[in-house]
C-alpha cells in the first residue's frame, strides 16, 4: 500500500478485518510482525516517538475523559511534540491552538469543560488538537461512527477541507460505504487482515467487490450528486413463505412498490410481461421472481404472451397495477379477458387515473372496463391487498372443493 | 485563562499558609501544651528545657513525618488516578498498601529487620511488597492487550482482602509480635524519629519531584493511551517510571507509617473540585493538602482519647470512608445525568 500526499484514504471492511490494527501499525502504536512502515523512505520504528507525533496525528472513534479539562487545554495538548519541557508552551503554541479552534469552529467552546460537550463537539475539539499538532498525516479510526448525520457530514467536510487546504493526507476507517465513496479519493478494502482491493471508489466499490468483502448483495448505482458510486443495501429479510402464488401485471415502475411489499409479506411472486431493463423488471430480478420478459419497444410477442399466461394460470391470484398502457403492452390486458382466466381472483389497484394512463386512444379503456365488470375482479388499494388476497384465496379454495 | 491562574495562586497561598498553621498547631498540642512563641524560641535559639526535648525529640519528627508521608500518599493517589483514568484508584484500592504491609510483616516475623546502610530492611520488604502487588494486580486486569479499569479495581480490592487475611493469619501464628504487626496494619506515626523522617524524606521528596516532572504527560495520558502515544509519548516507559516511583513512595510510607488509607483518594479529589483536573496543579496541590490532612489527622488521633492514641490509619479511614461513598454516588449521578 502506497500513500500519496493530500489524499483522503478510506479503509473499509467488515468488523475484525484488521482495519484498526492497520492504522495502529501505520502510526507505530503497534509493531508489525513482518514488513515495515516507511515515511519518506525511513522506517517508522527508527523514528523517535516525538518525531512521529510531528508527522502523524490520530483521531479515535470517541474520546472519553473522566476528568475535568478545559477545551483550550485539550487543544493545546496537540502542541506537546513541539514543547520544550522546561520552557513549557510559548506564545506561538497558544497562537496555533487558537487558530486550530477557529478552523474547527470550536473557539466558542474554549472555556467549556471537555466532559460536558456532545459527541460531535468533542470530535471537533479532537480535530482541533490534531490540527494544532500540525502533521502531514491524519489517521482517523471510525471518526464519525458515533455521530448523527449532521455531525458525520460536518466532521468529514472538515477533514476533507484540511486535505485540500493543508495538503494533509487523511487515512480513515469508515463504516459507511456511501460516506467512504463520497469522501474517499482512494479506497482500500480489507478482509481477514488482508488488503483485497484498492483503488478509486469506482474501481473498488462495485457490487462484486462489496460481495467479496462483506459477503452481502448490494445494488450499486451512481450518486446523482457528486458522481460517486452509491451503494444500496438490498433488504431481504428471511420471511416465512405463505405458499400463496401471486402474479403481478405491471411495468414502468408501477409494480415496484407492490412487489416489494408483497414479497416482504411472504407471498411467492411472478410478474409479466416486462420489458428487459424496466424498473419493475429489475426489482423482480432482485427478488428472484419468475418473469415473463420481452425486449423493450417491440411489443409483446406470442412467446412472451404465452409465458405470461402460464405464470398467471399457475398463480392463486393476479394483481393488476396502475401501469401505463400503450400499444406495446396492451396484450397484458387482453390476457385478463381470456376465458381461462375466469374464476381466478384478480385484484385491480384502482386509482381513477386510468384514462390518463391510456395511450391507445381508448382501446385500453374499453378493455379495462370489461375487465372490471367481470365477476372475478376485485377493486382494492395496495394497503388492503394482503388481507384481500388471503381472503380471496381461502374462499376460492373452498368453492373449488 | 488569567482568571483561573489567579484563583490557582490564591489556592496555593491558602494551602501553604494552612500547612504552616497546622504544623504549628500540631507541634503545640499534645499531652503537654507548648505555646507558639515557645516553639519559635526553641527553634531559633535552642533551649534545654523539658518542653524543648518533647518538641525536638518527639513531636517535631512526628509532625514533619506526617507532613512528608501525607504529601507522598496524596501525590501518588493523584498520579495513579490520572494514569488509570479513574477517580477511584489509589495505592489502597489497588492493593499496594496491603502488599507493602505484608512485606513489612514478613520482615518482622522472620526477624529480617536488620539495618543496611541505615535503612531498615522492613522498608525494603515493604517496597518489594508494594511493587509485586501492583504488578500482580496489573497483570490480573490486563488481558488480551486491553486493560479494563473495572477489573483493575476489582482485582485490587480482591488482592487487598486476600493480603489482609494473610496478614491476620500471620498475626495469629505470631502472638508475640502482634503489637508490632498491628502497628503496620492500622497505620501509626507514634514511632517517628529523626532518623525515620530523614529516610522517608530522602526517598519521598525526590520521588515527588519525579512525579511533578511528568505532570504534563499525565494530562495527556488522561486522554487515553492511544491518544498519548499519538502525541508522542512513550506510554509504556512513562507508565513504568511513574508506577515504580509510586511504588517507591508507597513502600516508604508503609515502612515508616503502616497502611494509611483513603488519603491518596481524598486529597486529589478535593483539589480537583476546586481547581479542575490540570495535573500541573493537581499533583503539587494534592501533596500540600495531603500533608495538611495527615498532620491534622495524626494530631486528632493523639488528642481525642488521651492518654491513649487512635492510630492515624484509623483516623484517615474514618474521614475517608464516607467521602469515598460520596464520590461513588456522585460519579453514578454524573453518569446518569
Amino acid at each position: 500500500m502506497n500513500i500519496g500526499k493530500g489524499c483522503f484514504f478510506c479503509i473499509v471492511g467488515p468488523n475484525g478485518s484488521g482495519k484498526s490494527t492497520l492504522l495502529r501499525v501505520i502510526s507505530a502504536a503497534l509493531k508489525p510482525q513482518e514488513g515495515d512502515v516507511c515515511f519518506d523512505g525511513r522506517s517508522i520504528n527508527d523514528i523517535k516517538h516525538r518525531s512521529i507525533a510531528r508527522m502523524v496525528s490520530f483521531v479515535p472513534q470517541n474520546t472519553s475523559l473522566e476528568f475535568d479539562f478545559k477545551v483550550s487545554d485539550v487543544v493545546l495538548m496537540g502542541r506537546y511534540p513541539y514543547i520544550n519541557k522546561l520552557k513549557g508552551e510559548t506564545g506561538k503554541d497558544f497562537e496555533i491552538a487558537e487558530k486550530a479552534m477557529e478552523y474547527t469552529n470550536t473557539t466558542h467552546l474554549k472555556d467549556r469543560s471537555f466532559m460536558e460537550l456532545s459527541g460531535g463537539e468533542r470530535q471537533r475539539v479532537i480535530l482541533a488538537q490534531a490540527f494544532a499538532q500540525d502533521t502531514d498525516i491524519l489517521i482517523l479510526d471510525e471518526p464519525v461512527s458515533h455521530l448523527d448525520l449532521q455531525h458525520q457530514v460536518e466532521i468529514l467536510n472538515l477533514i476533507k477541507k484540511m486535505c485540500v487546504d493543508r495538503k494533509l493526507t487523511a487515512i480513515a476507517v469508515l463504516h459507511d460505504l456511501n460516506l467512504a465513496s463520497a469522501y474517499g479519493d482512494y479506497i482500500v478494502m480489507m478482509k481477514a487482515g488482508m488488503i483485497m482491493r484498492q483503488g478509486t471508489p469506482f474501481e473498488t466499490l462495485t457490487a462484486a467487490g462489496i460481495k467479496e468483502i462483506f459477503d452481502t448483495d448490494v445494488y450499486v448505482s451512481v450518486s446523482p450528486v457528486g458522481n460517486k458510486p452509491y451503494i444500496y443495501a438490498l433488504t431481504k429479510p428471511n420471511i416465512d413463505k405463505m405458499g400463496i402464488r401471486v402474479h403481478v401485471i405491471c411495468g414502468g415502475g408501477s409494480g415496484s412498490d407492490i412487489i416489494s411489499r408483497l414479497c416482504s409479506e411472504g407471498f411467492d411472486l411472478s410478474s409479466g410481461v416486462l420489458a428487459i431493463g424496466d424498473l419493475d423488471w429489475k426489482i423482480s430480478k432482485e427478488n428472484n421472481m419468475q418473469i415473463a420478459e420481452e425486449v423493450p419497444f417491440v411489443g409483446i410477442s406470442g412467446e412472451a404472451y404465452a409465458r405470461n399466461k402460464e405464470l398467471a394460470m399457475a398463480a392463486d391470484a393476479i394483481v393488476l397495477t396502475g401501469l401505463y398502457l400503450g400499444k406495446s403492452n396492451l396484450k397484458n390486458l387482453e390476457l385478463l379477458l381470456e376465458k381461462d382466466m375466469e374464476g381466478k381472483p384478480l385484484f385491480i389497484l384502482e386509482d381513477d387515473s386510468f384514462a390518463a394512463r391510456d395511450y391507445t386512444n381508448g382501446t385500453a379503456c374499453r378493455l379495462y372496463e370489461r375487465i372490471k365488470s367481470r365477476n372475478n375482479s376485485i377493486l382494492t388499494d395496495s394497503k388492503a391487498l394482503k388481507e384481500e388476497i388471503i381472503k380471496a384465496v381461502e374462499t376460492h379454495g373452498e368453492s373449488k372443493e | 485563562m488569567g482568571k483561573v491562574k489567579n484563583r490557582n495562586w490564591l489556592v496555593l497561598v491558602f494551602l501553604i499558609a494552612s500547612l504552616v498553621l497546622s504544623l504549628i498547631f500540631a507541634a503545640s498540642t499534645g499531652a503537654v501544651k507548648i505555646s507558639t512563641t515557645e516553639i519559635i524560641e526553641i527553634l531559633t535559639k535552642g533551649a534545654d528545657t523539658v518542653n524543648a526535648s518533647i518538641l525536638m525529640d518527639i513531636r517535631l519528627p512526628r509532625v514533619l513525618l506526617a507532613a512528608v508521608l501525607g504529601a507522598g500518599l496524596a501525590a501518588v493517589g493523584g498520579v495513579m488516578q490520572a494514569i488509570f483514568k479513574n477517580p477511584l484508584v489509589d495505592s489502597y484500592t489497588l492493593g499496594m498498601s496491603s502488599g507493602a504491609a505484608l512485606g513489612a510483616v514478613i520482615s518482622i516475623i522472620t526477624g529480617l529487620n536488620a539495618r543496611i546502610f541505615g535503612m531498615e530492611t522492613t522498608g525494603i520488604f515493604a517496597f518489594m511488597g508494594a511493587v509485586l502487588t501492583l504488578f500482580f494486580v496489573y497483570s490480573l486486569a490486563y488481558t488480551r492487550n486491553r486493560m479494563s479499569i473495572n477489573s483493575l479495581l476489582l482485582a485490587g480490592v480482591a488482592v487487598s482482602y486476600f493480603l489482609a487475611s494473610v496478614i491476620s493469619f500471620l498475626m495469629m501464628l505470631n502472638h508475640d509480635k502482634i503489637e508490632h504487626i498491628v502497628f503496620w496494619t492500622m497505620g501509626s506515626l507514634s514511632m517517628a524519629t529523626w532518623n525515620e523522617l530523614f529516610i522517608s524524606a530522602v526517598i519521598i521528596i525526590p520521588s515527588l519531584a519525579v512525579l511533578m516532572y511528568y505532570t504534563r504527560e499525565l494530562n495527556i495520558l488522561m486522554m487515553g493511551e492511544d491518544a498519548a502515544h499519538h502525541l508522542g509519548i512513550n506510554t509504556f516507559a512513562l507508565k513504568n517510571v511513574l508506577l515504580i516511583t509510586c511504588a517507591l513512595v508507597v513502600g516508604s510510607v508503609v515502612s515508616t507509617g503502616g497502611t494509611i488509607a483513603f488519603l491518596g483518594l481524598v486529597a486529589p479529589h478535593i483539589i480537583r473540585l476546586i481547581i479542575g483536573s490540570d495535573n500541573k496543579s493537581v499533583i503539587p496541590y494534592s501533596a500540600l493538602l495531603g500533608s495538611i490532612l495527615l498532620v491534622l489527622a495524626d494530631t486528632a488521633g493523639r488528642m481525642l482519647i488521651q492518654p491513649a492514641e487512635i492510630p492515624v490509619g484509623v483516623m484517615t479511614s474514618i474521614m475517608g470512608g464516607p467521602f469515598f461513598i460520596f464520590l461513588l454516588r456522585s460519579q453514578k449521578a454524573g453518569r446518569q445525568g
